[in-house]
C-alpha cells in the first residue's frame, strides 16, 4: 500500500507539515500553523481506525503553555481542556512542553510528555487529559535538580519496546532516570557519567543528557549526546562509557575536551546520526561546515563524517536536540533543521542531502510520521 | 451591564475563535469570574500554577492595569471594556 512521508517541522513561530509521497523528492510545505506560538514538541499519533492525530506542545513567553491536536492533519486546532498542569501546592511552573512521546504499543492511546520544569505528564486518552506522574518530581533527589543553559527541561521519554513498564527519562543538567514499575518509582541512572560543572554537590544528579537514542533492535543499548561528551550504555542505562573516536574533540581550553553537541537520534537498521558542534562556549558548526557523524556498524564505536551537508557554503549554526530525526520507510530518511530555521533530508544514510526549498523561523523539532495514503489524504 | 472584553488573536482558541465578546455582570470581579467561567481555558493563559497573573500577561480596565486597583467589585459603566495584552518588555 502506498504511504505518505510527512515532517513536522516545530518551530519559534509555529508548526509547518512538510508532505511527500514514498520517493520524498517533492515535499509540499504546509503552514504555518498554531502561527505565533513556539512548538516545542509535535508529535503525529496514528488513528488505528480514527483519523490520525497531531499533539503538538505549544508554549508563549506571556500566555504559557498548551498542548494542542489536531484531527485533520494540521488544518484546524483545538487547545485540549485538562492539558498538563501542575498543582498549586507543587510550588513548580510548567514553561514548556519539550517533549512528547508515545505510550507503548499494546497501550495505543497512551502518550507520555516530558515538561519544564521538569516533570512527565501521562495522557491515557490520545492527549485530551493529562496527570502527573509524580513520582519523578517526588524523588528524594528533587530538591537538587537545577536548571541547566536551556531551563530545567525533561527532554527524553524513551519507553522499551517489549517491556511498557520500563521507562527512561532525561533532563539537563540532572540526568537519566529509569523506571520499571511503569513509572510508579524511578532511580537514577547516571553511573560513567562525567559530572558537568553544574555546582552542586549531590552525587547522584548533576548530570547534562542533552538527548538518548534506543538501539532498535537492543533495547538494552542507548547512545547519549551528553553535554561533556557521547556515551554509551550496553545494559539499559545501569551504566555509561564514552565513545568519541572519530568525533572532534570540543575546543574549550579547558578540561574536560570533549565532543559537545545536542542531536543525535537512531535508524531501525541501527545507524546512529550525530551533529557535532564547535564547543560547548561556541554553539554552531566548526569552522562553519555542517557535518554529520555516523556510527560505523563494525562494533568498533567509532564515529565518522559521513555527510557534508552544504560542502560550497558556510552555515554558522547550531541543530536543537529535538531536531533531528529518522523515517520508518525503506530507505529511510534522515532529516535535521537549523536554528536559522533550514530543514535538510538525506535518503542515503546521511551521506547526501537535500534542503527542503523553505526557510523557517528557529527550529525547536523536527519529528516524522508515515501514513498510508488513504489515512493521509 | 454588559463589559466589552477583548483577548488577543493568540488566545482565540480560548473564546470559541473571537476575539471581542461580551460579559453580562455587575461589577469588574464578577466581569472577570464570569469571562473565567464561560472559557475555562483562558485561565491557564492568564494565571499561573500559583493563580497570580502571568509575569507579562496584563489586564487593563478601560485604561487602568487592574494590577494596581484596589478592589475589583467596581459597578459596571456603559461602554466599559476589559483588554488581555501582552506586556511590552523589550524586542
Amino acid at each position: 500500500m502506498a504511504k505518505q512521508a510527512l515532517v513536522l517541522v516545530g518551530t519559534s513561530q509555529g508548526l509547518f507539515v512538510l508532505r511527500s509521497d514514498q520517493d520524498r523528492r517533492e515535499w509540499e510545505i504546509n503552514g504555518p500553523y498554531l502561527h505565533g506560538w513556539e512548538v516545542y514538541s509535535v508529535l503525529g499519533h496514528d488513528g488505528q481506525g480514527r483519523p490520525p492525530r497531531l499533539i503538538a506542545g505549544t508554549s508563549h513567553t506571556a500566555y504559557g503553555p498548551a498542548v494542542r491536536v489536531s484531527d485533520d492533519i494540521g488544518r484546524t486546532w483545538r487547545q485540549v481542556e485538562q492539558g498538563p498542569r501542575y498543582p498549586k501546592e507543587s510550588g513548580f511552573k510548567l514553561n514548556r512542553v519539550w517533549q512528547l512521546a508515545p505510550g507503548h504499543p499494546s497501550e495505543p492511546d497512551t502518550i507520555f510528555a516530558g515538561v519544564e520544569e521538569a516533570g512527565m505528564f501521562v495522557s491515557r486518552d490520545r492527549g485530551e487529559s493529562w496527570t502527573e506522574l509524580d513520582a519523578l518530581t517526588r524523588h528524594p533527589t528533587r530538591p537538587e535538580w537545577f536548571p541547566g543553559n536551556g531551563g530545567l527541561c525533561l527532554h527524553t521519554i524513551l519507553v522499551h519496546p517489549t517491556n511498557p513498564r520500563r521507562m527512561w527519562a532525561a533532563a539537563s543538567a540532572v540526568g537519566v532516570f529509569r523506571t520499571d514499575d511503569g513509572g510508579e518509582s524511578w532511580r537514577t541512572c547516571n553511573q560513567g557519567l562525567a559530572r558537568v560543572p553544574t555546582g552542586q554537590p549531590c552525587p547522584e544528579v548533576g548530570y547534562c543528557a542533552h538527548k538518548i537514542a534506543l538501539d532498535p533492535l537492543d533495547p538494552d543499548t542507548m547512545y547519549m549526546q551528553y553535554h561533556g561528551g557521547v556515551f554509551k550504555s550496553t545494559d539499559g542505562a545501569e551504566s555509561w562509557y564514552p565513545i568519541e573516536e572519530g568525533l572532534p574533540p570540543d575546543r574549550i581550553s579547558v578540561e574536560p575536551a570533549a565532543p559537545f553537541g545536542f542531536a543525535i537520534a537512531s535508524s531501525h537498521t541501527r545507524d546512529v546520526f550525530l551533529i557535532p558542534l564547535e564547543s560547548s562556549e561556541k554553539r554552531t558548526m566548526r569552522d562553519g561546515r555542517l557535518l554529520v557523524y555516523r556510527l560505523r556498524q563494525d562494533g568498533s564505536d567509532r564515529w565518522e563524517p559521513v555527510g557534508d551537508v552544504v560542502p560550497d557554503e558556510q552555515r554558522h549554526v547550531n541543530v536543537l536536540r529535538d531536531a533531528l530525526a529518522v523515517d520508518s520507510l525503506e530507505p529511510y530518511g534522515t532529516y535535521f533543521g537549523t536554528t536559522s530555521g533550514e530543514v535538510y533530508y538525506s535518503l542515503d544514510r546521511g551521506v547526501s542531502w537535500g534542503r527542503i526549498p523553505a526557510q523557517f523561523s528557529r527550529i525547536l523539532a523536527v519529528k516524522t510520521w508515515v501514513l498510508e495514503d488513504h489515512v493521509a489524504a | 451591564m454588559r463589559l466589552e472584553v477583548r483577548v488577543p488573536s493568540l488566545l482565540s482558541d480560548c473564546t470559541s475563535g473571537r476575539t471581542r465578546l461580551e460579559v453580562e455582570a455587575d461589577t469588574l470581579g464578577e466581569a472577570l469570574s464570569r469571562l473565567l467561567e464561560t472559557h475555562p481555558l483562558l485561565r491557564a493563559h492568564l494565571y499561573d500554577e500559583s493563580e497570580r497573573p502571568r509575569q507579562h500577561v496584563l489586564l487593563y480596565y478601560n485604561e487602568e492595569n487592574i494590577a494596581w486597583l484596589e478592589r475589583l467589585d467596581l459597578p459596571l459603566r456603559p461602554g466599559d471594556r476589559l483588554t488581555v495584552l501582552q506586556a511590552v518588555s523589550g524586542g
